[in-house]
């Protein structure tokens, strides 16, 4: 069984400057996995934050074979407790202080289940994601030892990674992206830099400049931020490879950035993925990025990109806009939305139809249109459009006519009828609920909202009017 | 001069949609859900428009509190004192 942590893999501990390397690294991995052998048998859910502890919890968990679930530390206490009377977890790691649900007794700062109702999870069942930000129930998506190694791999070799990497962890573990730059490196055996801090913070520059950390990843809104911050990689010479995913960027940013690398013999990827898919299926190679700007690149190592046209029939023939689908060793084994589907084999044969909208040019390289459902982004969550107008006309302002569009990285929603005071009042409801900023939601009076023939909101005019 | 805490406690407030009784004079980034990457960048941008000037790339990271906000528009609004950048 070929292991996460490849020949001279380390973990960089950035608040205490602890290095954990080679047999060292492989030990503490070990000691990890052997801590968990001792809670119930099924999956586990670990709360974890970018902490040294967290990464090695993942660590011990995978090498030993054990299906871990990523949550994200911040879930609230309400949706926590909801996952895991659906999932029956063995335990919680990194429980919060709330009570342990029915069934679970809190120990040593975990909830561990005390009754037998358990599900045995599936033999190739390694990692579980919750699907992300939409206001509708989350599912986990279930990745094999497999998906997640041969992703890995793939990314490692589209980006040139090697020993003398190392990267921070600029992005939270229980989010694809961020989990697939600790997998990447890791399995090249090169470095991870464990920082807590986020991008804004002194502390995390001070880590980039202390250790030298060569790479960055972030998704649009770091890249909104650090064009705001009029980010020099001058100032940090070891820094030398972005990689933006998560979501397009506009193009002028994708240029900048490419530029300013570019100008200190640095690189720029753009790229493209979803949990489902491990989460990497393609790369923009850096040296391409001028001549391809909007592209997110050619599927990774291993895996092939095609677009379904509406008459269900599939083509790589360029320019003819579709579903994007992709094949790959790393496509899920499907979701779960209930205990039972831990139990459950793969379902999708290495196919995955991504629910986005694309086409492919002349040398197979991947332009991304849009989104079948309608899906809008709220700083880098995603959210469901016609579920966020249902929790607009939901709030207590009255409103019964909403139209919510994308607009970049917030939503607008035009309110029929509604004052300036009302709109506010539904912003604030809305970030309330999502725990997300309300500038996120930007809710506009409308006299009517257009309507099409079929008597459907007309959101294309909508969206032409922004 | 104006009162710069007093427009900078302002700024905080609207931006960051703090309740009345919010403690602001001793609030720093990341302690309350409102004041957090997004609504630091919303932060500086107001801050920004308010007292017309431009935060570069170390102000920006540093700005971690309002006593630190209020301590660099003082040095920024001040001519006697050189800012470095």
């Amino acid at each position: 069984m070929s292991s996460l942590i490849g020949d001279g893999a380390r973990l960089v501990d950035a608040p205490t400057g602890q290095v954990l390397e080679g047999d060292e690294l492989v030990a503490e991995v070990l000691r990890a996995g052997e801590r968990l052998a001792a809670l119930p048998p099924g999956v586990l859910f670990a709360r974890i934050g970018a902490d040294l502890d967290g990464v090695l919890t993942y660590l011990g968990a995978f090498e030993a074979g054990r299906a871990v679930a990523l949550l994200d530390p911040g879930l609230d206490a309400d949706l926590l407790t909801g996952f895991v009377r659906r999932f029956r977890p063995a335990a919680v790691l990194g429980a919060p202080g709330a009570p342990a649900p029915d069934g679970y007794t809190a120990r040593d700062g975990h909830w561990l289940r005390t009754t037998s109702d358990g599900i045995e999870p599936h033999p190739d069942l390694a990692v579980l994601l919750a699907t992300s930000g939409s206001t509708g129930d989350p599912r986990l998506v279930r990745l094999s030892r497999r998906a997640v190694l041969s992703n890995a791999g793939a990314i490692a070799d589209a980006l040139g990674i090697h020993r003398g990497d190392l990267a921070p962890t600029s992005l939270p573990l229980h989010y694809s992206f961020g989990l697939s730059v600790l997998n990447s490196h890791l399995v090249r055996g090169a470095g991870v830099l464990v920082e807590p801090s986020g991008l804004l913070e002194r502390g995390f520059w001070d880590a980039v400049s202390r250790h030298g950390a060569t790479s960055l990843a972030g998704v649009p809104y770091h890249y909104e931020m650090l064009h705001r911050l009029r980010f020099d990689p001058r100032r940090y010479p070891s820094l030398r490879t972005l990689t933006q995913a998560g979501g397009k960027l506009r193009t002028e940013l994708v240029a900048e950035f490419h530029d300013t690398m570019n100008a200190v013999g640095g690189r720029m990827f753009v790229m493209y993925g979803q949990t489902e898919a491990a989460p990497r299926m393609a790369t923009l190679p850096a040296e391409r990025l001028p001549e391809k700007l909007g592209s997110a690149g050619t599927a990774l190592p291993g895996g092939a990109l095609s677009v379904r046209r509406d008459d269900g029939a599939e083509t790589t023939h360029p320019k003819i806009v579709g579903e994007i689908v992709y094949r790959g060793p790393n496509v899920m084994m499907g979701y779960a939305e209930t205990a039972a589907q831990l139990a459950h084999g793969d379902e999708m044969g290495g196919v995955l139809g991504t629910g986005d909208l694309g086409y492919l040019d002349e040398e197979g390289f991947l332009f991304v249109t849009g989104r079948l459902k309608r899906i809008g982004k709220v700083f880098g969550n995603r959210v469901n459009l016609d579920d966020l107008e249902h929790a607009a006309r939901a709030t207590a302002e009255g409103i019964e006519v909403v139209a919510a569009v994308p607009a970049g990285d917030k939503v607008v929603l035009f309110a029929e009828g509604a004052g300036a005071e009302k709109c506010k009042a539904v912003s604030r409801a809305l970030a309330d609920r999502l725990h997300l900023h309300s500038s996120g939601f930007d809710v506009r009076p409308i006299d009517t909202v257009p309507l099409l023939a079929s008597g459907k909101i007309d959101y294309r005019v909508l969206e032409r009017g922004l | 001069m104006a009162d710069i805490a007093g427009r900078l406690r302002e700024v905080f407030v609207t931006t960051l949609e703090l309740d009345e009784g919010t403690d602001v004079e001793n609030l720093a980034y990341r302690e309350i859900e409102a004041w957090d990457s997004v609504g630091h960048m919303t932060l500086v941008a107001a801050i920004e428009d308010e007292f017309d000037v431009q935060l570069d790339t170390d102000q920006v990271i540093d700005l971690s509190s309002f006593r630190v906000a209020v301590d660099l528009l003082r040095s920024l609004l001040s001519e006697d004192v050189p800012v470095h950048d």
